[in-house]
């Protein structure tokens, strides 16, 4: 199927897709694959080729404005917003309370600081680096199913961990849970039991790791953890971290 | 999980990298989807989760940071009035977003792209490919692109990397890089026949 015509529609949709016509050029073969799926499939292909030189870009977050702005332009109701974030606070807040179970000291001084925070006012989302304050991330599997629940308190270097749904990990196997980075390598943040709430305590060096942009992940190790210091068994699952 | 097809399976890391990275994927892929139904909340986590990349991406193709934000929002505002037109068999929510966004900004930049040209300094962007060491760190299908990358000239490999990170035109590219035009095209246009027969290996 390689004839003249095809090869050059194929080296168009690469220029296009490279970034290097004109306006005239672009707009164009805009028009063109508009009116033929089979341009716009080549076009797409090409786009999918170059893309992955997009990561070689540091990503910056932009401000705030511009999502009060995009949401605004798309008419979301002001209320829409805050509502789901509290909904999630309450996802989170039924864990919080059935963690108080486990007792632990941290997780209810933990507990104190989640429950002051959800009445002050909601904000828009960030993607601002937390350097203080809390994260937390809802660990899903795969098919979505949300796992285990972390809230990570950056001032005092401590990471709850919590299931929310019945974890099946054979006897002889252990969950860790890692930190990773944006393009960077996963950091070991500890082997945790996928049955029970847990603490674990950050080193400075790790909590520097931890921003939105990161995520977090867990892996199947023997007992013990990985004995490598990189994970070595498949990923459970994994989550984004926001900032509350 | 005896995925052995994998290029990094013999690199544990990696391997998790990569497993990591598709899990990631495959969620904000559904969160785009769930947009597409209009809900509102998945679109808010699928702009918290993306929009710093698309972002920077942007801002480095505009250099002004006043431009890159019209843009961003331009391009969120698009992804949720388009959203049903997103295919996760064609391509990953991230791919779509930023290929929107690079899309955009080369309208912008050719708009005015007088104004622009005139401030731009060549020895300020042109920029190194990344280490081996950020290398191994990067997703599969950005070391696959970087191996092929590898292959070209090391004049063509720059000239393809400042075409796509400054949406440079033929001539600008030219006039960046002292080649006549004609040699640019035919650099340009080899390159990027080569890197496909490379990738479709």
């Amino acid at each position: 199927m390689n004839t003249p015509a095809s090869n050059d529609d194929d080296l168009r949709c690469a220029e296009y897709a490279l970034g290097v016509l004109d306006a005239q050029e672009r707009a164009a073969l805009e028009l063109d694959a508009s009116r033929d799926l089979a341009l716009q499939n080549r076009l797409d292909a090409w786009q999918q080729r170059l893309a992955p030189l997009s990561e070689d870009t540091r990503p910056i977050a932009p401000p705030e404005r511009v999502w009060a702005r995009i949401r605004s332009d798309l008419g979301f109701a002001a209320a829409q917003p805050s509502a789901a974030r509290q909904r999630r606070f309450w996802d989170s807040l039924r864990v919080w309370r059935w963690l108080t179970v486990g007792t632990s000291v941290a997780a209810l001084v933990l507990l104190g600081a989640v429950v002051t925070l959800t009445q002050q006012v909601p904000r828009a989302p960030t993607t601002s680096t937390a350097s203080h304050g809390y994260l937390v991330s809802t660990i899903a599997r795969t098919d979505g199913s949300v796992q285990w629940s972390a809230t990570i308190d950056l001032q005092r270097a401590r990471l709850v961990v919590t299931p929310t749904t019945h974890a099946a990990i054979r006897a002889d196997r252990a969950t860790e849970l890692w930190l990773v980075p944006p393009h960077a390598k996963p950091i070991a943040l500890g082997v945790f039991p996928s049955d029970r709430p847990a603490t674990l305590t950050l080193s400075t060096e790790t909590i520097a790791h931890f921003s939105e942009q990161a995520v977090l992940a867990v892996s199947e190790e023997p007992p013990g953890g990985s004995p490598t210091g990189a994970p070595t068994g498949p990923v459970l699952a994994t989550g984004n971290m926001h900032a509350i | 999980m005896t995925d052995t097809t994998s290029g990094s399976a013999e690199d544990p890391d990696a391997y998790f990298q990569d497993d990591v990275e598709a899990q990631r994927r495959e969620r904000l892929n559904r969160m785009l989807q769930s947009a597409a139904t209009g809900d509102e909340r998945a679109f808010a986590e699928l702009y918290r989760a993306t929009s710093a990349r698309v972002f920077g991406v942007i801002v480095r193709m505009i250099q002004d940071r006043g431009e890159a934000e019209d843009i961003l929002q331009e391009v969120y505002v698009t992804a949720w009035r388009r959203a049903d037109s997103f295919d996760p068999a064609r391509g990953s929510a991230v791919t779509w977003l930023l290929t929107v966004g690079r899309n955009r900004t080369i309208d912008r930049l050719r708009q005015h792209r007088d104004e622009l040209f005139t401030e731009y300094d060549a020895t300020e962007v042109a920029d190194e490919s990344p280490t081996p060491a950020v290398m191994v760190q990067s997703s599969e299908e950005r070391r696959r692109l970087e191996d092929c990358l590898d292959l070209l000239e090391p004049q063509q490999k720059t000239a393809i990397r400042e075409a796509f990170f400054t949406g440079a035109t033929y001539n600008e590219l030219a006039q960046r890089l002292a080649v006549p035009l004609g040699t640019m095209k035919s650099w340009i246009r080899r390159s990027l026949m080569q890197l496909k027969a490379c990738l479709a290996r």
